[in-house]
């Protein structure tokens, strides 16, 4: 019989030193941006972006007191909400397809992580090209088509500009639901479909009763990653309109940086980004919290 | 074999701490120099080789940083204490403010400082007349029109802007398929279509005291003008979100009758390849004001810093003195498509391409974006307010607001 040898020190610091430098790295590229924002949330910053003194909460107070704040947040939440939402839906849905065993699977699967696997600023140029009224690809399509004779405006209104934004959105973010809950429904045991066959139960059944509860971990976590990653997401709005006109179609992130590097307020620009970073906390928390309390009920 | 390499490495540690002492000898110069076309890097590797090989004490330094990046980049560097000896960039003011400049005349030589138009200088200048920053170069907007279309709208180049909107009726009527007038209010350089205007009315940014005068009735007046041109149809189709260079691609592609721009609309057209007949004129202004150019104007300017010592302040001005030297200098002007800012540069491309004296004389007039405190706020907040009057809000309210908001 073997006996247990007494635990010596290096033995006890062992996974510390093994997690120090990951605990390093996220201090360095983590905590110290974090805490360098709030720093500024809090001074005083002149134009060139030095910090000049403390300047209390009047970085916010002119934040949240200037007229365009509550457009670029109602804009921020709808462009979350829709964003994360649809696409949730329609990757999932996708994901339900792939999962069938069908000649090609593999090259569909393929197809699906192109969207994902190219670069935002370049799939938006590519939008943005495609709706443009005076050379965009789907007039010339329609056209060539005869569907239409002349060009047709397809952004007539900052709504609209908005919607094809949204839509952007949604077409690079299903990939990442799709996969997150493809890795969910594969590892479901295919027994459990079997006694719901042998049970005599339909199609849907199985769907609200196996299947979505048994993906849904996965899918709490894709659409927590979903809600932070779209919040704080930039390259789309900004290369299709820079949040324009008058900041109709502005989010959180966009403001922010008109406000930082266009109009020298680097101070409030800080402000924006501390309130964006508790509105994430807050929303990401909650939804994670009873989310997966229900899952452990 | 081990004590070869042994003594190998220790050679290579000597070389190289020689190496560094060498180099401690050496006066670094730090530049960050704004890329105007895709040449611009490649001619500042060839100047900083013929400046070290020219000056063996000093090491020049030159990061050359496209115009999308360089605030965000210098911002940066500046928040760090990283600042760049030397900046070439547009505008000077916000660093002015922030205390960071050191005045022109102690950096840069009274040769050299004699060389430009010294109403470029007085526009780096503050109220008791110390200049912050030298002009590098210079450029002029002006009205083109492809002549073509409006021969075919039989029409002449307009002057006034009751001739432009009888233009672009005409244009309209004629070639539906083409947008007359050319409008850009984007992010981009919205602050520009406002000068235009305002400019060619009378009005402007600031009145003769050189205050804020945003919401003046003349500013009204053009503005009222140009949303009747957008709302009449009369322009491209969406002004907010099409920039200058969206502009010149339609310009270039003849489905654009007339836009205001720079100098380079020549070269741009030139280089998309399609068969486009255009003239230049005076940018119209309204019935009984003078026409007024818009000059835009790029900088150097020198960074303080604590302890700098006499011989790297030399450097600096070698670096300078070396970067106006008249002949290289007017190649660079002309390499990169703009007009001079010095008067032996402008006589030297004057002389090397003929066509340029009209520009010179052009930007010599021109009207430029006004140098006082708040200008980053007034610019961020014209593109706003023409951007709100596009979604149809009351021009005199929304700068009145405006006004209230920059002058308090």
């Amino acid at each position: 019989m073997r006996k247990n040898k007494p635990r010596t020190l290096l033995d006890k610091t062992e996974p510390y030193l093994w997690i120090l430098p990951s605990v390093i790295l996220m201090a360095i590229f983590i905590i110290v941006p974090i805490g360098s924002v709030f720093q500024m949330a809090f001074s005083e910053v002149n134009k060139a972006g030095i910090i000049k003194g403390f300047a209390g909460f009047e970085n916010f107070e002119k934040v949240l007191t200037s007229s365009k704040f509550a457009l670029v947040l109602k804009n921020t939440a709808v462009w979350t909400v829709c964003v994360v939402v649809i696409s949730t839906v329609l990757g999932f849905i996708l994901a339900l397809l792939l999962n069938n065993a069908f000649k090609g699977r593999k090259i569909a699967r393929a197809i699906v992580v192109f969207p994902w696997a190219t670069t935002l600023v370049i799939q938006a140029s590519v939008w943005k090209f495609i709706i443009n009224t005076d050379y965009g690809a789907l007039n010339t399509l329609l056209k060539t088509f005869g569907i239409i004779e002349a060009n047709i405006n397809w952004t007539p209104t900052p709504a609209a500009y908005f919607a094809w934004e949204i839509a952007c959105g949604i077409f690079v973010t299903i990939p990442f639901v799709c996969f997150t809950a493809l890795s969910g429904l594969q590892s479901i045991d295919s027994s459990y479909y079997e006694a719901a066959d042998i049970d005599g139960a339909t199609y849907w059944q199985k769907l609200f009763k196996i299947t979505i509860p048994l993906v849904k971990p996965s899918l709490t976590v894709a659409t927590v990653l979903n809600i932070i990653y779209v919040f704080n997401s930039f390259p789309i709005i900004w290369t299709i309109t820079k949040g324009d006109p008058a900041s109709r179609t502005d989010t959180i992130v966009t403001y922010l940086y008109k406000l930082a590097f266009l109009n020298s307020k680097q101070g409030q620009a800080a402000a924006v980004s501390v309130i964006g970073f508790l509105i994430l906390l807050a929303c990401a928390s909650v939804y994670m919290v009873s989310t997966l309390k229900k899952g452990d009920e | 074999m081990k004590k070869i390499i042994a003594m190998l490495l220790a050679v290579m540690m000597l070389a190289s701490l020689g190496t560094a002492a060498f180099a401690e000898d050496k006066v670094t110069v730090e530049v960050i120099a704004a890329q105007y076309g895709t040449k611009t890097a490649d001619w500042w590797v060839g100047f900083e080789e013929k400046f070290e090989a020219a000056n063996a004490d000093i090491d020049l330094v030159v990061e050359v940083v496209s115009w999308n990046d360089i605030n965000t980049v210098v911002d940066t560097r500046i928040a760090n204490g990283q600042q760049p000896d030397l900046l070439n960039i547009d505008a000077y003011m916000k660093y002015y403010e922030s205390d960071l400049l050191l005045p022109a005349l102690d950096w840069c030589s009274e040769e050299t400082y004699a060389k430009f138009y010294p109403a470029f200088l007085a526009e780096s200048m503050d109220a008791e007349g110390t200049v912050w920053a030298v002009p590098d170069l210079a450029s002029a907007r002006a009205l083109y029109v492809n002549t073509d279309i409006l021969a075919e709208a039989k029409v002449e180049i307009p002057t006034t802007w009751a001739e432009l909107r009888a233009a672009c009726e005409a244009i309209k009527e004629a070639c539906p398929d083409v947008y007359p007038w050319g409008v850009d209010m984007t992010t981009d350089e919205g602050q520009a279509a406002f000068a235009y205007y305002t400019w060619n009315n009378g009005g402007g940014f600031v009145n003769a005291d050189r205050e804020w005068a945003l919401n003046s009735a003349e500013n009204v007046e053009a503005m009222e003008f140009i949303m009747g041109l957008i709302n009449d149809g009369l322009t491209n189709s969406d002004p907010a979100n099409d920039t200058r260079y969206a502009l010149q691609d339609l310009f270039a592609a003849g489905k654009l009758a007339m836009m205001i721009g720079p100098t380079q609309v020549e070269q741009y057209v030139a280089d998309a390849g399609n068969k486009v007949n255009f003239e230049s004129a005076l940018i119209p202004a309204n019935e009984g004001k003078a026409n007024a150019s818009m000059g835009v104007m790029d900088r150097i300017m020198c960074f303080a810093e604590e302890g700098r010592s006499e011989a790297e302040l030399a450097a600096i001005t070698k670096v300078v003195d070396a970067f106006y030297d008249d002949e290289p200098y007017a190649e660079w002007v002309l390499m990169e498509n703009f007009i001079p800012a010095t008067i032996p540069g402008g006589e030297l491309c004057i002389e090397a391409n003929p066509d340029m004296e009209k520009w010179v004389n052009l930007v010599a007039g021109a009207q430029f974006y006004p140098s006082i405190e708040g200008w980053d706020e007034v610019k961020f907040g014209v593109i706003d307010a023409q951007q709100q009057m596009l979604l149809g809000e009351d021009i005199q309210e929304v700068l009145d607001i405006l006004q209230e908001e920059v002058a308090g």
